[in-house]
């Protein structure tokens, strides 16, 4: 397992997209500030100036090539017979796919407090008291934080999608549908009125996770759960991927 | 070394590999010959645990399953295409699995790749992206060896280059399984023949005992060829003739010596005809197929 994960992190630091994509992050960031307007500091630094939706669209061009390259260069069984077993090399790419979004997120949250040094927003204090009577640090923070489990949910799919698909392309295509038109989806299925205790549950529902932990309000008329409820729902989801991705993984011919 | 017992692949429930038998020693190069779609890389890919199979197969008395591949701790292949990642240097390629770094010097050193092993890999011509795969196969000092087509891409000195290599690793212990359509090139190195056809074993030998068994004819010269002709016709012993040698059965040699001495008519010349081995196998997968239609 070691080794594994050796491999993977050697493979993930030598990525050129992987050093760029904090770059890419900051650029992306200080649009949003512009977009958001002098005014919306408090909004900008709760959320991070949007960088979990950022985030997420660096997430899944970078998930799906964790695997896909394996199968593009040919590497996946010297890969495999290398490892001492096919759960070593799926665990290994999971793991090092959530250290590297941990990473982004402490990245994210490094971008946030040196935007807020410059004159991108109106000055605020970080101990101001904002959402849900907390100061800003701790906003941004636990956004981040909530964050992280959003994203795993992306990952898990993405790599359930990669077990099923060989094609970078279309994985990369699929994952963005649900990350960018799932909530559409979900919503357009909760509007529908019928059988919304259960349609709620649905996964694309889980993908507003981050987004109502900092605009409760409008976020909970659109997904009908609770802050606790998308969590819940959000790591069920995770683990079902993660695991049927595992199983599609330890079955498929290469 | 290797050890394969009884050992059935199914791909898409239709059978490739049927049970499948052999054992590979320590510093044998087994050559694994067949033609296409006789099931030799679906042969490779389950010794190395890469499809399910049934049957036994142990690598230094480890069992290698589907799903435990400790036993191939010390084995280096290289199957069906290089596993390169053009984003790393052909160096970086080495490092991800090296774990000595003078080994890994010395393998770019024998396969003579210090000029470009710094250069980001998707550069990489064919027969250098080959020997990039063929030292992640040597890397580590393996036990055991697979190599499926190793000198695709290959120009003549990397070819020899090659070669040496795996005799300098057999020498050392090291056993191979080598897979290849070149066969003259194969023979040049290989220990034992191993071949294969619509998934069964058909010959499984040394190479010396393969070159005596399928060497069907031998071809003589004697001190006086136009009575040798004459005893040939009178005995009924089949033969052809290029003057001033003959050509005859190799089952027939011996009575021919003893018919030749009673006639005080001498050998001066007497030899196996030299088949190589793609004649050989030509043959042997032709006997196979004639069988085959006649049961």
């Amino acid at each position: 397992m070691r080794r594994s994960l050796r491999q993977e992190f050697y493979k993930l630091r030598h990525r050129k997209i992987v050093w760029l994509a904090p770059i890419i992050l900051l650029v992306l960031m200080v649009m949003t500030g512009y977009a958001m307007g002098y005014n919306e500091s408090k909004l900008s630094m709760a959320t991070g100036y949007d960088a979990p939706d950022w985030i997420m669209l660096i997430l899944v061009v970078v998930g799906a090539t964790t695997f896909s390259m394996e199968f593009q260069n040919h590497a996946i069984l010297t890969l495999l017979y290398k490892a001492p077993a096919k759960l070593d090399v799926y665990l290994a790419k999971s793991i090092v796919i959530l250290g590297y979004n941990v990473f982004l997120h402490g990245v994210a949250i490094l971008w946030t407090v040196l935007l807020c040094q410059t004159s991108l927003i109106r000055p605020v204090a970080w101990s101001t008291v904002y959402l849900y009577h907390q100061p800003l640090w701790e906003n941004l923070l636990k956004t981040m934080a909530v964050d992280v489990v959003t994203t795993t949910l992306i990952i898990s799919l993405i790599f359930l999608l990669s077990c099923l698909i060989n094609n970078n392309a279309v994985v990369i295509s699929v994952s963005l549908l649900v990350v960018f038109m799932g909530q559409f989806v979900s919503s357009n299925l909760l509007t529908a009125n019928q059988g919304v205790r259960l349609l709620r549950w649905n996964p694309f529902n889980m993908t507003n996770l981050t987004r109502e932990y900092y605009n409760y309000t409008t976020y909970y008329a659109t997904s009908h759960l609770q802050n606790s409820q998308l969590l819940l729902g959000t790591l069920l989801y995770t683990g079902l991927f993660i695991v049927s991705g595992y199983l599609i993984f330890r079955k498929k011919r290469f | 070394m290797l050890t394969v017992q009884h050992v059935d692949t199914y791909i898409r429930r239709r059978p490739i590999v049927k049970d499948i038998t052999f054992t590979i020693a320590p510093g044998s190069i087994v050559g694994l010959i067949g033609p296409n779609g006789a099931g030799k890389t679906t042969l490779m890919k389950t010794i190395l645990g890469l499809t399910k199979f049934s049957g036994t197969i142990q690598v230094a008395q480890a069992p290698v399953t589907e799903t435990d591949h400790r036993a191939l701790q010390h084995v280096g292949a290289l199957i069906e295409h290089p596993a390169i990642y053009p984003f790393l240097t052909g160096l970086q390629n080495l490092e991800l699995y090296s774990q000595d770094a003078a080994d890994r010097q010395q393998l770019i050193t024998a396969l003579e790749m210090g000029d470009y092993i710094r250069q980001k890999a998707k550069g990489y011509s064919l027969g250098m992206t080959q020997k990039l795969g063929i030292a992640i196969a040597f890397l580590n000092q393996p036990q055991l060896i697979i190599l499926d087509e190793p000198m695709n891409g290959l120009d003549v000195e990397a070819t020899i280059g090659v070669r040496q290599l795996i005799q300098r690793y057999a020498a050392q212990g090291t056993a191979f399984l080598i897979s290849s359509h070149i066969l003259s090139e194969l023979q040049r190195v290989m220990t034992h023949v191993i071949l294969i056809n619509h998934g069964q074993l058909i010959v499984d030998q040394p190479l010396q005992q393969f070159n005596q068994l399928h060497q069907q004819n031998y071809q003589f010269r004697t001190t006086a060829p136009q009575q040798t002709r004459q005893l040939l016709e009178a005995q009924q012993i089949a033969f052809t003739t290029h003057q001033p040698y003959f050509s005859v059965r190799r089952e027939t040699i011996f009575a021919l010596q003893d018919l030749l001495a009673t006639h005080h008519i001498y050998l001066e010349e007497l030899a196996p005809v030299e088949h190589n081995l793609e004649q050989t196998v030509v043959t042997i997968l032709a006997q196979q197929r004639e069988a085959a239609h006649e049961s």
